[in-house]
């Protein structure tokens, strides 16, 4: 057990720089870097000018060796500074980071929680009014994208009846640091619809596959009242897989937080994200990808541990 | 005559799918004797399950007890099962204490997250007064008395650790837990090789001898009735077409379908050159019975009067059959 998460957690380093590379090369790539988009279209700059500014930020060196002087960087926890303000990325991270962190912890708590006992009381109604209502609401909460939902939220919380603010997070003068609660209600909300609704898909189909299994009937067999039957006995054999789903979907949930962040103009690292790769800031670019890459390693080796955890019959790494 | 634990009185359950009507059981009645062993024979799909299932008011969702009466004979006076609720108080205070069910399978039936410690003392958690540290002593003094070697280990194991016929004796050491009357097998040796079987069967003789236990031992091994039996039903098609004590059955086997199952199997002693004779044609489908005897078309004693379902005749005080033509076949030799 112990030689395994350490050799999982080794993998993770080649992992991270063979991904942040791809990423890297990705980016290069593309048309145009941060010199070009600087430049006001309408005015025609001196070229001279425009290659000095290259060379000052480091632009002209081949690709290898430009990733070699960020992941160098990297090495020893310098993030380096954006290539647009040059401020330095890890006092940026450190403002945007718990803005995120913040955001995705609590969508994916409510929608884990949620998902998973709505998904039970569909499974365990199974044909019945509430079931049917259940499986038409989380249809919907798949299929509708999140920026819909968040514009919707906004138009009738925040612009009709003005409960809620239209969106960021803590104003420049707060005081507490529970002033921004209401700030934080609309976008965790629009986040957590639907990875709930997966969630709660996902949990009636496990706990119905959980229910239909001999042993459903070895437990009645038993004399054992219905409740013990069907959450003990039924819901902890679901369990398993909707804990394996929960941890696919974070990356979703990073991805997720991008658009939510957009949406409600949320501080946080997926805000930047797109204002980094508009800008072709390829250093925080970079560093935030790292940061995703890291997360969903860490994340899907945690799940695997839990999963080792909670059904006896999963041995990690064959000892 | 011993004394009857369960007497089960022209039982019908129904199953009801896209609108149309399985008579899986029509109409049975049969005895559990105290401490003898009743074997329910009959291919699969005769509704020998789903007997067994009605007892325990285990029944899938989409059936029902449409007729007749199931009534346990405990020590307190008459029950009558089928008027119970199904998952209500009375009839959980009968299930898994007064009258336990082992399966087919004891893989899939066994839960794969509890260890098997935990799961036997569910059992005891809500039919005895055992608390604590009492029900981990009795859980492993059950599996020791199964003949599981280092019981305090194997408590703290779960299924997967066990091997098939190690399942099996957990299995029953979770239904005998807490000494049921009755104790219902659902051919719990399908899943299982013919040396543990053997053993299986040993075990829930010597219950039966030391507990005084009435045994409904469902199979479709007709080696197993010749051994284990005292009562023998056969099922065809939701009906006990034959019923009689093991010796009725397999010395004068009178329904013809009671006879074609007794040919079809092959007999230790008779060489390899012997004739095993296949029953022809398949089990007519559930939803589109033919009219009178279900056994008819596949029957080589077939006649005009076979068109009507036959009454039911008691030829002997232990000895009844279904078939029109019994007088005659009672007296004809076996082939």
């Amino acid at each position: 057990m112990l030689t395994y998460i350490i050799r999982r957690v080794l993998i993770i380093v080649p992992m991270a720089i063979g991904i942040s590379f791809l990423i890297y090369l990705a980016l290069d790539l593309s048309p145009g870097d941060a010199v070009t988009r600087m430049l006001n279209p309408v005015q025609t700059v001196d070229p001279e000018r425009i290659e000095e500014l290259r060379r000052a930020l480091g632009l002209d060196a081949p690709l290898l060796v430009r990733y070699w002087i960020w992941f160098s960087g990297v090495l020893q926890g310098n993030f380096g500074r954006t290539l647009t303000g040059g401020v330095p990325i890890s006092r940026i991270l450190m403002e945007r980071l718990p803005a995120t962190l913040e955001l995705s912890t609590i969508a994916l708590v409510l929608s884990s929680i949620f998902g998973a006992i709505l998904g039970t009381i569909s499974a365990l109604r199974r044909g019945t009014t509430t079931d049917n209502v259940l499986t038409v609401a989380g249809m919907i909460g798949v299929s509708i994208p999140e920026f819909f939902f968040g514009l919707v939220a906004i138009v009738i919380f925040a612009l009709n009846l003005q409960w809620l603010p239209v969106g960021g997070r803590l104003l420049p003068s707060y005081d507490s640091y529970w002033d921004h609660i209401p700030n934080l209600i609309m976008p965790s909300l629009v986040l957590s619809i639907m990875m709930t609704a997966g969630v709660m898909r996902y949990a009636r189909a496990a706990m119905l596959d959980a229910l239909s299994r001999e042993f459903i009937k070895t437990a009645r067999s038993k004399g054992l009242p219905e409740w013990r039957v069907n959450l003990l006995h039924g819901f902890r054999v679901a369990l398993t897989p909707v804990v394996v789903l929960i941890g696919f979907r974070l990356p979703i949930l990073i991805g997720g937080s991008v658009i939510v962040e957009q949406v409600f103009q949320w501080p946080g690292l997926g805000n930047l994200f797109v204002l980094s790769v508009r800008n072709k800031d390829l250093p925080t670019v970079m560093t935030i990808a790292l940061l995703s890459v890291v997360l969903v390693l860490v994340v899907s080796l945690v799940i695997d541990i839990l999963t080792a955890i909670i059904d006896p019959r999963v041995r990690l790494g064959g000892d | 005559m011993s004394e009857i634990a369960i007497s089960v009185r022209n039982l019908k359950t129904f199953f009801y799918t896209n609108q149309r009507c399985n008579k899986a059981v029509n109409g049975v009645s049969f005895d559990i004797h105290k401490g003898k062993t009743l074997c329910i024979v009959g291919e699969s799909g005769c509704g020998k399950s789903v007997t067994a299932a009605a007892i325990m008011q285990l029944l899938p969702r989409l059936s029902r007890i449409e007729d007749g009466s199931i009534t346990y004979h405990s020590d307190q006076g008459d029950i009558h099962i089928e008027r119970l609720p199904r998952n209500g108080p009375q009839m959980r205070a009968i299930r898994g204490a007064e009258i336990a069910m082992i399966f087919q399978d004891p893989m899939t039936a066994l839960n794969p997250v509890f260890t098997v410690g935990f799961q036997i003392m569910e059992n005891l958690l809500y039919h005895t007064k055992l608390r604590g540290r009492q029900l981990k002593d009795k859980a492993i003094d059950l599996l020791r008395s199964m003949g599981i070697p280092a019981p305090e280990r194997r408590a703290e194991q779960f299924p997967h650790q066990f091997s098939g016929g190690m399942r099996q004796r957990a299995m029953i050491a979770m239904a005998m837990a807490c000494n049921p009357k009755v104790l219902i097998a659902d051919e719990p040796t399908t899943a299982l090789d013919v040396t543990i079987q053997a053993q299986i069967f040993e075990l829930m003789t010597t219950l039966k001898r030391e507990h005084g236990t009435a045994i409904m031992l469902i199979t479709h091994d007709m080696g197993v009735v010749a051994e284990l039996a005292d009562d023998v039903a056969v099922m065809y098609m939701g009906n006990i077409v034959e019923a009689g004590t093991v010796e009725d059955i397999m010395r004068r086997p009178t329904h013809p379908y009671t006879r074609a199952l007794l040919n079809s199997i092959p007999v230790l002693g008779r060489g390899k050159n012997q004739r095993v004779l296949p029953i022809p044609g398949s089990t007519p489908d559930p939803l589109n019975r033919p009219v009178g005897c279900q056994f008819a078309d596949r029957c080589t004693y077939r006649m005009e009067a076979c068109n009507v379902m036959p009454a039911e005749t008691q030829m002997t005080p232990t000895h009844r059959v279904m078939c029109w033509r019994h007088e005659e076949l009672a007296n004809a030799p076996r082939q």
